[in-house]
């Protein structure tokens, strides 16, 4: 625009939304350019989600202070119903997740898809929520999560295996008893 | 066709909009203007306004209304410009009545959408561009959306207001059945001329939906949010009229 004058309100409510929507558009904006700044630097590079995680941590540092406010902002509802604007809280953490999930080729199918997720956008939240409030300790907290959540599914599906051998057991008893055909 | 339309209708037209909207034209209309919030709060800052198929000056004189008691500004211009002299008449009878009659403010002109002409609206000179209820009765919508992008200046607003796609279809049904049968009906009755009323219901049904007029606006150069209700328009009534607004960016 020339000679340096600002933009009139009736501009820029229509390109960013009126009142509270364009400084949400600006959050939003800012939150997806985070989710693209968690790709590998080197285009043949291997991520792990760690690693995706981890680079998602980093693009907050520079603004950690404002944060609280951003979220607060996108979680205020624009109409009257609902009272929170549940959907832009949940989003980010998936949106997260699903990125590093791809960025790391982890290419599960089935209900494992979701439940793969779910996990590391609840990770990533916790993870998050703790960088807020103790910045230096965040990515060792992450690390922890992951490990956890490693642990806890090789245990889950070690007990579906066993269970699963157990169950043929007890069929197997059973036939020769003749009780099952 | 559409100028002996609208020179049937001139004298009543506000009175039919009524009629036919129930009132709530004005409301939309309201709605339109403040959406736009023209004028300025600082002193000796001119806003360059042109209402095209302003006709009867319903929102030029809301936007110098506007102007006026919410930002205190006297200097804004609207320039008024329909392709039909009896319906300017009709503006500027009604501008007789209010204190920007013989001041600068606004002016009347007789002029084609389509074609404002470089001589009398030359490029990069308005801040605001609206068309309220006029788009539709253009033969020729990207041509108007192209002169509307010239006369802007960077930074410009476009703005329409315009019967559109009612997206419940239940009320879409009802909105139907009311368009076909009552507002000819109403014109008969009213004004004695059925085909004139006629010829308005069916330009509404014929004019693109929301999103694809959207794009319209978007392939004319102008800068449009979201293709959604809230975005690069917004839903009045469920759709029954919808505003659309675009930037001109560079």
């Amino acid at each position: 625009m020339s000679n340096g004058d600002q933009l009139p309100d009736r501009t820029l409510d229509i390109l960013f939304g009126p009142g509270e929507e364009a400084r949400k558009t600006l959050i939003r904006a800012w939150l997806d350019e985070g989710i693209n700044a968690m790709g590998p630097s080197n285009e043949t590079a291997q991520m792990t989600v760690r690693d995706a995680l981890h680079k998602r941590l980093e693009w907050n540092n520079p603004v950690l202070d404002k944060l609280p406010e951003a979220y607060a902002l996108l979680a205020t509802p624009s109409g009257i119903l609902p009272p929170l604007g549940v959907k832009n809280i949940v989003e980010h953490p998936a949106k997260v997740a699903h990125r590093a999930c791809r960025l790391a080729n982890q290419n599960a199918s089935g209900t494992s898809w979701y439940t793969q997720r779910a996990a590391i956008a609840a990770i990533y939240a916790a993870a998050e929520l703790h960088q807020l409030t103790s910045p230096a300790t965040a990515t060792r907290f992450l690390d922890g999560l992951l490990e956890a959540n490693d642990r806890a599914s090789n245990a889950a599906s070690d007990v579906l295996t066993f269970g699963n051998y157990i169950g043929r057991s007890w069929l197997a008893i059973a036939r020769s008893k003749g009780l099952l055909p | 066709m559409v100028k002996e339309v609208f020179s049937s209708v001139a004298s009543k037209y506000d009175v039919m909009n009524d009629a036919m909207s129930m009132g709530v034209h004005r409301l939309w209309k309201d709605e339109f203007v403040s959406l736009l919030k023209p004028g300025s709060t600082r002193v000796g800052k001119v806003t360059r306004c042109i209402d095209v198929a302003g006709g009867t000056g319903d929102i030029a004189l809301r936007i110098l209304d506007y102007a006026r008691e919410k930002k205190a500004d006297r200097d804004l211009v609207v320039d008024l410009v329909d392709i039909n002299p009896e319906m300017l008449k009709e503006g500027q009878k009604r501008f007789r009545k209010t204190m920007y009659h013989g001041t600068p403010q606004v002016a009347f002109h007789v002029g084609n959408a389509q074609e404002l002409g470089q001589e009398r609206f030359p490029d990069n000179t308005y801040d605001i561009y609206t068309i309220a209820f006029g788009i539709r009765n253009c033969t020729d919508i990207p041509a108007v959306l192209r002169e509307a992008h010239r006369v802007l200046k960077p930074g410009g607003v476009f703005a329409c207001l315009e019967f559109s796609k009612v997206t419940q279809p239940a009320l879409a049904s009802m909105y139907e059945s009311y368009s076909f049968s009552v507002i000819p009906l109403l014109g008969t009755i009213m004004a004695g001329d059925r085909a004139s009323y006629q010829y308005l219901v069916e330009s509404i049904r014929r004019f693109p939906s929301q999103e694809d007029f959207s794009r319209m606006i978007s392939d004319a150069g102008f800068e449009v949010g979201e293709p959604e209700d809230g975005g690069a328009w917004r839903n009045l009534w469920g759709g029954i009229s919808a505003i659309h607004t675009g930037v001109k960016v560079a």
